[in-house]
């Protein structure tokens, strides 16, 4: 009787602890001259019928990686190579649980980073 | 060199899933690095050469080919089943100076820009800024590219302004593949560039307003638009407010425009006589739905540019942008199709979240207060233009058949604009009231009728109660309907073809067309047109 309440109260923890660290938050720039848009999905045969991003459109270019920070590593950013234009306009972080959970096993040292940007259009 | 990808495809959509319509290629075209090619004049020339290659081998293969730029038009406008081509990186911007003004030129230099195609609202609302400058006026948001607007007509509100083309000075067109098909077409009554300038472009000019009105809103098929030269102004601030009001005041003053003395008022807003000033913009929201007898109307006031506004009045766009959640929106539309008795109580009970809200002030730009939409869902869009005279009557035809025979899922408004000099503008009234309903797509059951079906029996029921009427090129009609351009052009129509058979050659004029054009019957090619219709009229 006591196990199955123990075991009740481990689920709700897990429960919680998962889909709280679950989240994405997607940012952009409001002024500026805007995003660069897509040209492959404007032709939309590669695209997903059921797609209802509202940046739909836009060039969506994605980092899902892990990165390993040694001791030599310092606060290097992580570099975004691939912006003609030399600026973003829109990015969202995600937040995993498998991330959390391998960021505290690695005592920081990986870190899940699943990241998806949108450069700024190149101008001429 | 500027370079094209070609792929084969089978099917293309719109932004808004108004599709999906059948392709055989699409065509993207990136110009030359700037780094190899910094001049961006020679830049400019050497993407003109690679739209004549395209265009050379869409004619050798006896297919089509249309410019899309955003793709945000509902209706099939943009749609070519041979070859379409996206212009979204051919964004070159080119200012002027006062050498390169025509001796005749009534424009400001500083105000003159020359725009590539491609060049998207925001981003040329972002160049002018950082020049001290402002477009006069834009569509309710900012994603659309500045050839694409003009094509079909895009529109704000702006009562004294008018559409995007009314600020068009000058047109860049490529006619086909060969060196004298690069034309500059401006008004002889209003030059703007000289002939130097066009000669930089490879061009030849031809100044006939006749001409320039009838190429200004060319529905896609005047030629490729390469460059669009508009006017800008000074940069100014805008005062949105919202306020409810009496239904029957607000439709009365969407019949008069008579502003000064109208009972609605913005405190804030009137002359030392305390009259009503006459706003930049006026917009009227009705949910069609409900027995209120009053309803939201939006009122925007142009004002001088004060660098300190956002400590002023504070940051026009929001941290976060609230929104309706989507998903409900269509669980919502799917119960619709099946019960469509629930369809008004639905609207009722959005209505606070898409009715615009009676909150402080908003001041900011242009580019500030007709932000970015992003991408709404399935959506559609009817818009009809109408004589303001005729908006309040409109608008009760409309809204008696959209309760009578639908319901349908969405919701109207009214927004005025400045008649046109474009041909075949929707704006073709001395002030256009243009009566619109949006909502979300749905699909026909025996229950509620299709949207083809609706926006037939709007036809139907303006022309049954004598009201004049255009529709909006870029929205969703019945635009198969019988004699529908001849219904809302009359003689204009036929002139509009015969400038386009003057201009250009029997076989790019077929490249140029699509279904959208035959389904209007406006692709008739006219091989005995007077010549004289496109004459350079000044030199």
């Amino acid at each position: 009787m006591k196990a199955s309440r123990y075991a009740k109260v481990l689920c709700v923890f897990l429960f919680l602890l998962i889909f709280s660290s679950c989240y994405s938050v997607r940012m952009k720039v409001s002024n500026g001259p805007g995003p660069e848009l897509d040209d492959m999905t404007m032709e939309d045969e590669d695209e997903d019928e059921e797609n209802e991003d509202p940046a739909r459109g836009q060039l969506f270019r994605k980092i899902d990686t892990i990165i390993t920070v040694k001791t030599t590593t310092d606060e290097n950013p992580v570099n975004i190579r691939d912006c003609e234009s030399g600026a973003l306009h829109t990015i969202e972080y995600r937040s995993t649980f498998g991330g959390t959970l391998l960021y505290l096993a690695t005592f920081g040292r990986k870190r899940k980073l699943k990241v998806t940007y949108v450069c700024v259009k190149e101008q001429n | 060199m500027a370079t094209t990808k070609t792929t084969p495809r089978t099917r293309w959509n719109t932004l808004h899933k108004n599709g999906p319509f059948p392709l055989k290629f699409f065509l993207s075209t990136r110009l030359e690095k700037k780094s190899l090619m910094p001049d961006p004049i020679a830049r400019y020339n050497d993407a003109a050469g690679e739209i004549q290659k395209q265009l050379l081998i869409a004619k050798n293969q006896h297919h089509g080919f249309r410019s899309i730029g955003a793709r945000w038009s509902m209706s099939s406008i943009a749609h070519q089943k041979d070859r379409m081509h996206f212009t979204a990186h051919m964004n070159i911007k080119l200012s002027v100076h006062a050498t390169d003004l025509h001796p005749n030129s009534p424009y400001q230099s500083d105000n003159i820009h020359v725009l590539q195609c491609g060049n998207t609202v925001k981003e040329v609302s972002f160049y002018l800024e950082n020049r001290g400058k402002s477009l006069k006026a834009s569509g309710a948001s900012n994603g659309q590219t500045i050839a694409g607007c003009i094509s079909t007509g895009v529109h704000g509100s702006g009562i004294d302004v008018g559409s995007v083309q009314d600020y068009v000075v000058g047109l860049n067109l490529i006619l086909g593949p060969n060196p004298q098909d690069i034309v500059y077409l401006e008004r002889h009554s209003k030059p703007a560039l000289n002939n130097a300038f066009a000669t930089k472009l490879n061009a030849r000019v031809i100044r006939n307003d006749g001409l320039f009105n009838a190429a200004l809103v060319g529905l896609g098929s005047f030629g490729f638009i390469h460059g669009v030269v508009i006017e800008a102004e000074d940069h100014y601030l805008l005062s949105r407010h919202v306020i409810k009001v009496k239904k029957a005041d607000a439709l009365a003053l969407a019949d008069s425009l008579d502003f000064k003395n109208s009972p609605i008022k913005i405190p804030s807003q009137t002359d030392a006589q305390g009259n009503p000033l006459r706003p930049y913009h006026y917009k009227v929201y009705i949910n069609q739905y409900s027995n209120e007898d009053t309803v939201p109307v939006e009122l925007i006031y142009k004002k001088p540019f004060d660098p300190n506004y956002k400590q002023t009045f504070g940051d026009p766009i929001p941290f976060m942008k609230e929104f309706v959640y989507r998903d409900l929106i269509y669980l919502l539309v799917k119960i619709s199709e099946k019960f469509p008795r629930v369809i008004p109580k639905f609207v009722k009970a959005l209505s606070q979240s898409i009715l615009p809200k009676e909150d402080k002030v908003i001041v900011g730009k242009l580019s500030e207060i007709f932000w970015d939409a992003g991408y709404q869902g399935k959506a559609f869009a009817c818009s009809f233009g109408i004589d303001h005279t005729h908006s309040s009557k409109a608008l009760k035809v409309l809204t008696d058949l959209t309760k009578n025979e639908g319901p349908i899922p969405g919701i109207f408004a009214m927004r005025f604009i400045k008649q046109s000099d474009g041909l075949l503008s929707f704006a073709k009234f001395p002030f256009t009231c243009m009566v619109e309903i949006d909502g979300i797509i749905w699909e026909e059951s025996k229950k509620i009728i299709s949207l083809d079906q609706y926006a037939k029996r709007m036809i139907e029921v303006l022309q049954q109660h004598q009201i004049p009427f255009t529709i909006h090129w870029g929205k969703n009609a019945d635009w198969g309907f019988p004699n529908l351009a001849n219904h809302m052009f009359g003689a204009d129509a036929t002139k509009w073809m015969d400038y386009r058979s003057a201009l250009l050659s029997q076989d790019m004029a077929a490249l140029f067309s699509n279904e959208f054009l035959k389904k209007l019957n406006l692709h008739h090619y006219n091989a005995a047109a007077d010549p004289t219709l496109i004459d350079n009229l000044l030199n």
